[in-house]
Formats: C-alpha cells, structure tokens, sequence
C-alpha cells in the first residue's frame, strides 16, 4: 500500500514539477531533467539492482541477500575504481565445466534462474572460453606450442638470411638462344652462341 | 560410486567430490544447508512460476537484470592511478604510437621513390 501511495505522490510531484516549469519557463524541461528527476516505477527498484562497493557489515549483509548469495560466499570485487560496484566476484569457471546431467532451469546455459551471473558470464558460454580441465596441462601445451613456433620462425629467419641451395648458372636456350622466338629477324644471321665447352 | 572416474575433459561434479563425504566440520556442512536452502528457494520461485497455468508473461529473472544494469552502466568507474594509466596507455599512447610508425614507413618510402630505388613489391607488370 505505502509503496503505491510512494508511487502516486512521485507521479503527482513530476506533474506538478513539469506544470510548473512549463509555466515558468515557457518551454518544455529537456529530457535531461526529466530521467534525472524521477525514474518510471515499472523497472526493478533501486535496492535490487547493483550499488555502490560495500563498506560496512550491514551493507556486506544486504548486498549478500540482495545476489542471492551466503554472507561467506559474497566477496565484492577490489574497490579500485574499475567500475565493479558491489558486484560479487565468482569463481573463473566457464559454463562448460558444469555437470551436463542435472536439471538446469536453462539447459544450454547451464544455469538456474536466479543464480548470481559471473561479470563474464558471456564470456563462459559453452560457445566461447572454456576453462575445463585439459589433457595435458597448460603450461606444458604452451611451452610446446610456443617452442615449435619460435624454432620454426628462427630456422625460416636464418634461412633468408643465410640461403644455401645447389650452385645454379643461367639457363641455356639453344637455337642461338631463341633467336627466332624471341622476334629476331628471319632474314639476318644470328651471331652463333656456345652453351659447351669439348 | 566409490571407483567413480571422471572424462578425461571434465570437472568432477561436486557431489561426487570426496571432499564432500569425508572430513566435514559442521560449519562447512551449514555453509552448504544454507547454500542449498537458497538455491531450493530460488528453484521454487522459478517452478510456480514456470507452472502457473494463468501465466501469459516472460519470467523476468532478476539476476540477469542485475548483471546487464553492471555491465551497461559503468556508474562506479573512478579516475584513480590504475584506470588513468590502463586508459592512457589503451586509448592515447597507440593514437601517437601508429603515427610516428606510419609517418616514418610512409617518408622512408616516398624518399626513396624520390631517389628512384624503389622496388614496387608485388608489381605484376614487367
């Protein structure tokens, strides 16, 4: 009931505000002032959606029950000024190292309604980053990978550098080097070109 | 279910952990009831919803409104040492960085085509 009432006397103060203005002023406020003033009380109000970092025990607790989350569970992100909020930090795990077998609320997410969402949610997808475990571990894959590029990368470097191939000569045409293919004139004698040595 | 053994690519799943079964003081075994009662709450909430013959609308899940309202309204960024040099080095330093290395490639090349000793690299007339 209060929260009705709350809302009809926010309607009648933005009417009565707008009245006025548009009286005073003689123009229509911008569209500023109006998102500023008040907010449509048809969205999630402000204590469910995310605030500001967490100071106080109190506001540790509320922000746990407002996630859905346990008091011990709840760690908000390092309050460095990166835009975090009191968003909680879950664990880095992708959505494909969840069990495949139980019932999710939504299967290919592998998620449960109201779970918290990690702040990479889209990120963990089954279709993006996986972070399930590998058959070898990661740092061996990487140090493989990354020796077998960089030696091949340093050969073909070196190779270009220091070509070493058969010894060529230029090639040798016969018929006094195309004489005649190469548009000479039929009439004239081409000078004799020697290819050998006896 | 003693001898379970896991894929080769998969996590073990957590109730199949032995962690679970062995060893368990009772302040981790009310961590988990209360965990567990969150999560039968939320599941219920979903099922009456889900199952409510004279639903016509979408569930709204609250969750993921918080996590688009995050993610979009960047309302808790703060100019500090940390966001002033990721931002300065990320958005100021490759704007004069790609300059002077393009600047310099581009007056190497116009020199020497100047002096005639360019070699055009892909030139397919002879």
């Amino acid at each position: 009931m209060s929260a009705a009432e709350c809302q009809r006397g926010k309607m009648a103060a933005l009417r009565a505000g707008l009245l006025t203005r548009a009286l005073t002023k003689g123009k229509t406020p911008a569209i500023s002032n109006i998102i500023l003033g008040t907010r449509a009380a048809s969205g999630p109000s402000k204590d469910t959606l995310p605030g500001a970092y967490p100071r106080s025990p109190e506001e540790m607790a509320a922000a746990a029950k407002k996630y859905n989350m346990t008091l011990e569970d709840y760690k908000p992100y390092p309050n460095d000024g990166m835009g975090y909020g009191d968003y909680p930090m879950l664990p880095e795990r992708s959505q494909q190292e969840r069990d495949p077998w139980y019932q999710w609320d939504h299967p290919d997410l592998r998620r449960n309604w109201g779970e918290p969402m990690h702040w990479d949610f889209d990120m963990y997808i089954r279709n993006r980053v996986d972070t399930s475990p590998s058959p070898v571990e990661w740092r061996t894959m990487r140090n493989q990978l990354l020796g077998f590029v960089g030696f091949m990368l340093l050969m073909f470097g070196l190779g270009e550098m220091f070509p070493c191939y058969q010894p060529v000569a230029p090639k040798q045409y016969p018929y006094s080097d195309l004489y005649l293919e190469r548009g000479g004139d039929p009439a004239k004698e081409p000078e004799p070109v020697k290819n050998y040595e006896i | 279910m003693a001898n379970y053994k896991e894929a080769p690519l998969a996590t073990r799943p957590k109730t199949l952990d032995p962690a679970e079964y062995f060893n368990l003081s009772p302040d981790y075994r009310r961590a988990e009831e209360k965990r567990a009662a969150l999560r039968a709450q939320l599941k219920r909430q979903y099922l009456e919803q889900l199952n409510n013959p004279h639903r016509k609308e979408l569930i709204e899940d609250p969750a993921l409104t918080r996590w688009t309202y995050a993610r979009t309204n960047n309302n808790y960024f703060r100019p500090t040492a940390k966001t002033s040099l990721i931002g300065g080095l990320f958005g100021v330093l490759p704007l004069f960085v790609l300059y002077v290395v393009f600047k310099t490639d581009r007056d190497k090349r116009e020199a020497k085509i100047k002096a005639g000793t360019y070699e055009r690299p892909y030139k397919l007339s002879t």
